[in-house]
């Protein structure tokens, strides 16, 4: 790291002064942390309990017995092998390439003279602004046009088209910022923007890609209204369609929604988990000035 | 010559590397929006092959007969505002702490991330059960406390109602407002914070004239993205109250869906979103302006 | 490197398309969609059937879908603008839901299949009625008659005193009246999701209005405002919401009322017969509860029915059909009896070892001859939101009786 911030960690916590007033800090941040967990742990206790268990005991109480069938039930009912599967192949093609596609342009649009570039980016950024929501009829009948109903591309590509919008905004900044110099030196040499994107500004962005990357899984993972409405055919049905299962007309059972819930969440934290430690860094790099 | 090669070569390198995204994007963002306008101006219920052009009839029903979009209207602009204070108001807070060199800051800011990643219709489903003004968690609480008898209809009551979601909604954004304050707070130079620290800045004097204007773009970041998020406040009120009760809690870009995707009135549905698209150009842009102008200025 | 990546992912992309294509249906394939329903019976028995015909009939295949009910109207009405639909859909057969669908084609008329199957001679005839309720033919096939009622937890009427099941209305106030002075409330309903606490108001208009006027005013032949009774049953729903509802449920759903009816916090509730499977679901003991029709002096049961349908695109209507036979035959209905619904819209099922509230619903189903139907399947959509909107009003007190008529008929002139 550099001189600043070895410097920084020398004046914050090093000088072990027990300030009191960090003290205080770290104990409320404990206290609400505590509270911020508390419906997760509501969240696991109700998956592991029988609905009778539900509806008698508190809320923070244990499970009296621990009702592991809720999730192999849950499994079952929300089909989760054929959800699991399909939210899998989508997230894992359509995250990298996504972001692939919205570097490019940004780097294109940061660093290149492109005729109506300003405009051009204008008009990505209103994307951002999008309630899409509303757009799903519209979308519905556009995707069926092409006939892609019901087909992996049918929804990635309309996932892709709504990243590209804050992608954009963000790598642009960052693109922005980095030093002419670096590109100036290449380009005498003779380097095409191509060459200059691959081995410059990729390296050098790979935090906030990694971040971006996070962002963007989770998102894609999450996603229900779109993929509603895009993905007729059960057995294209991803994680949050499959939920649906356990919001049936009178459904109930509490217990096995829970479980589904846990199931469903598993993944997307585990993939943040990896990769957190790029996160603050990452995002740095973007919002920083000198 | 060898000028003039790559000068041509640059253009086309330039549309190589923007073409993928602005097709796509045109494509499939662009067009259904296009779409979405159009449709303002029609009448279909999406089964009928024909949609009817009625000029500015959807316009004119939700702005005078419609007794639901004044509603949406008036909780969108609290929201809004509610939005833009308390979520990035806490993030800094949190992030403020966090940056704080103390023990198992990362186990915490993992935590206070944790909810960013559950999907929306899971945090309702969590909350509204914990929102049962019977069997749910703040009730029992409540009466744990003592304070059975007066335990607020959480989801029921119109005065609390959105609130309530509010809160939920709270819980599941703020780590993102964090995590942004954290990189931004990265940024802020050392040098000058040991330059005001010996000039006797205590804690207070530090960041309000170091840390706080060295956050400037972090938080027009951070507003920004706010800003657009409440407008396009829906899938915990969805989850929560479905809008209600009696439509109490109904906000625009719900209230847009529910015409379309309910009521299958498209054509109503379009002219709401198309408000609220105005909504949103109308407040962002201007601001993006305004710092954008301040940025140069500081240069 | 870049241009690598960019073909690679359009090479991947136009792979991808291609295997779109495989897995288009056979010509022996239907799907049918339906919901996802809480009373795990009804999911099973369906599945089961379609496996059954699936061996009766080698070659065919029948795919069963389930969503839940927003999920399920929304995907019909999107699929109904291509050809990705379903050939055989569940709806209600009343005009504000199922009606629609009709009305845009998207029903196929099966007059032929009515005469060769004979289904006419094998249904009851109140439950196929509905396939006539829409011009161009018979539409759809009864899946389910459901009736609705008052299911009274027996032990809270005996703690209040109550000796007899109400008869008329007035006793049914009284009742709940004794119920409160012995410190339990009369009902307890779902206000978050509309069309429970719309039951209600829907009896009490059948009371209050009678059989005709009643009719008139769902069909909106007559105002809101200048009918009396009316204005007169949106106070009897302030008066109920006021004292005899279990407070506070303007935000709890559905499910959650019914956790607390069999937790015993509330007396009545005003349900279908398919409660019977959901309260055996969820091991309650069915002797504890019993039912009376909700005593609207009118000689008209409360209640709906709900369709299989067959899509006017399907590419297979006969194979469709043939399900449909499949499904109401005697022998399959007979198998099936009590999953689906209480009774089968099949008139040769024999009933036997039912508990006593499904004989008390057989009882029901035999003295009544016709039927009313809930609100929202009576009204346009527009209007049944609006009429949502106004029941939750009055029911909260925010607004008076006579200015819900007012809201809600404004609204109904004000359509195009």
């Amino acid at each position: 790291m550099t001189a600043a911030a070895q410097t920084k960690a020398e004046f914050d916590g090093t000088k072990q002064r027990m300030d009191p007033v960090l003290v205080g800090l770290w104990i409320s941040l404990v206290l609400v942390a505590l509270i911020w967990v508390a419906p997760f742990v509501f969240m696991i206790f109700t998956s592991l309990k029988t609905n009778e268990a539900v509806m008698a005991t508190g809320a923070f109480t244990p499970p009296p017995t621990y009702a592991w069938e809720n999730y192999t039930e849950a499994w079952g009912r929300g089909r989760f092998d054929v959800t699991f599967f399909n939210s899998a192949i989508i997230a894992i093609i359509k995250v990298p390439l996504g972001l692939a596609i919205s570097a490019m342009g940004a780097y294109a649009l940061a660093r290149m003279e492109i005729a109506w570039g300003k405009v051009i980016l204008v008009v990505i950024l209103f994307g951002t602004m999008i309630p899409f929501q509303v757009m799903l009829a519209p979308l519905f009948t556009l995707v069926n046009s092409f006939d892609l109903i019901d087909t992996y591309p049918g929804i990635i590509l309309p996932y892709i088209a709504f990243g590209v919008p804050y992608q954009v905004f963000i790598l642009h900044g960052f693109f922005r910022n980095v030093p002419k110099e670096l590109s100036e030196a290449a380009m005498i040499d003779g380097a095409s923007h191509f060459t200059i994107f691959r081995r410059i500004f990729l390296p050098v962005s790979l935090p906030v890609l990694a971040a971006l990357f996070i962002l963007d899984f989770v998102a894609t993972w999450n996603e229900f209204a779109m993929a509603l409405v895009l993905l007729q055919n059960q057995n294209m049905w991803t994680l949050p369609l499959g939920l649906m299962s356990f919001q049936g007309q009178f459904s109930n059972d509490y217990g096995q929604l829970n479980a589904a819930i846990v199931m469903t969440v598993l993944p997307a934290t585990i993939v943040y988990l990896m990769f957190q430690r790029y996160f603050v860094s990452g995002l740095t790099s973007g919002a920083v000035k000198e | 010559m060898q000028i003039k090669r790559s000068m041509e070569d640059a253009r086309f390198q330039g549309w190589v590397l923007l073409g993928p995204a602005i097709l796509i994007y045109g494509v499939f963002a662009m067009y259904p929006l296009f779409d979405v306008v159009v449709m303002s101006f029609q009448k279909w219920n999406g089964l009928d092959p024909n949609r009817v052009f009625v000029g500015l009839d959807n316009y004119r029903f939700i702005f005078t007969s419609d007794p639901v979009f004044w509603v949406a209207f008036k909780n969108t602009v609290i929201w809004t505002i509610m939005c833009l204070i308390f979520p990035p108001l806490v993030g800094l807070l949190l992030a403020l702490g966090l940056n704080q060199n103390l023990f198992g800051r990362g186990v915490l800011r993992a935590t206070y991330y944790l909810p960013v990643i559950i999907a929306s219709i899971a945090v309702a489903t969590m909350w509204r059960w914990m929102y049962d003004p019977f069997f749910g968690l703040f009730s029992q609480l409540m009466t744990n406390m003592g304070f059975g008898m007066s335990i607020p209809d959480w989801l029921g009551d119109r005065n609390v109602a959105l609130y309530s979601v509010f809160i939920a909604h709270l819980w599941h954004s703020v780590g993102f407002s964090m995590v942004l304050f954290l990189a931004g707070l990265q940024g802020v130079s050392q040098t000058l914070i040991e330059a005001a620290r010996i000039d006797g800045a205590g804690r207070w004097g530090v960041f309000r004239y170091v840390t706080l204007p060295a956050l400037t773009s972090t938080i027009t970041i951070v507003l920004v993205l706010s800003v657009i998020n409440s407008l396009k406040a829906f899938d915990i009120v969805y989850g929560l109250t479905g809008g209600g009760p009696a439509q109490s809690t109904q906000m625009l870009a719900l209230w847009a869906f529910t015409q379309a995707m309910q009521i299958f009135d498209y054509g109503r549905g379009g002219a709401i979103s198309v408000v609220l698209l105005l909504i949103t150009v109308s407040i962002v842009v201007p601001y993006l302006r305004w710092t954008q102008r301040h940025e140069e200025a500081a240069r | 490197m870049t241009m690598n990546r960019t073909i690679l992912s359009a090479a991947i992309g136009a792979l991808l398309a291609s295997c779109a294509g495989i897995g288009l249906a056979s010509a022996q394939e239907i799907t049918v969609w339906t919901l996802n329903f809480s009373n795990k019976q009804a999911n099973e028995a369906m599945d089961k059937i379609a496996t059954d015909f699936q061996a009766a009939n080698p070659g065919a295949t029948v795919t069963v879908v389930r969503r839940g009910t927003d999920d399920h109207k929304t995907a019909l009405r999107v699929a109904a603008g291509s050809d990705k639909g379903p050939d055989i859909y569940f709806s209600w057969a009343g005009l504000g839901l199922g009606g629609e669908y009709v009305k845009a084609g998207l029903s196929a008329p099966l007059d032929k299949y009515y005469t060769e199957y004979k289904w006419s001679d094998r249904l009851v005839p109140a439950a196929a009625s509905f396939a006539d309720l829409y011009p161009g033919g018979k539409n759809g096939v009864p899946y389910t008659f459901k009736g609705e009622a008052v299911y009274y937890n027996k032990k809270a009427f005996e703690k209040a005193g109550i000796a007899e099941e109400p008869k008329t209305y007035d006793e049914l106030l009284a009742a709940a009246e004794k119920l409160k002075a012995a410190g339990i409330p009369a009902f307890t309903f779902g206000g978050k999701v509309n069309w429970h606490v719309m039951r209600l108001m829907d009896v009490i208009l059948e009371t209050k209005c009678g059989a005709e006027k009643h009719d008139k005013l769902m069909k909106m032949e007559l105002k809101w405002t200048d009918e009396a009774c009316a204005t007169e049953s949106f106070a009897e729903m302030e008066k109920w919401a006021k004292n005899y509802i279990l407070a506070p449920f303007m935000g709890i759903d559905q499910t959650q009322s019914f956790n607390l009816f069999i937790a015993g916090r509330a007396a009545m509730m005003l349900e279908g017969d398919w409660l019977v499977g959901t309260l055996t679901t969820n091991n309650a003991n069915l002797d504890d509860y019993a039912i009376f029709p909700f005593p609207t002096g009118t000689n008209r049961l409360y209640g709906f029915a709900e369709y299989l349908y067959v899509s006017s695109k399907s590419q297979n209507p006969d194979l469709a059909a043939k399900f449909l036979e499949y499904f109401t035959s005697d022998a399959v209905q007979q198998e099936t009896v009590g999953m689906f619904a209480t009774t089968s819209p099949n008139k040769n099922v024999k009933y036997e070892n039912l508990p006593a509230i499904s004989q008390e619903w057989l009882e029901v189903f035999k003295t009544y001859t016709e039927v009313y139907m809930n609100g929202d399947q009576a009204f346009p959509l527009d209007v049944t939101t609006e009429y949502f909107r106004v029941i939750n009003d009055v029911v909260a007190g925010n607004i008076p009786p006579a200015e819900a008529s007012k809201q809600l008929q404004t609204f109904i002139d004000g359509r195009s």
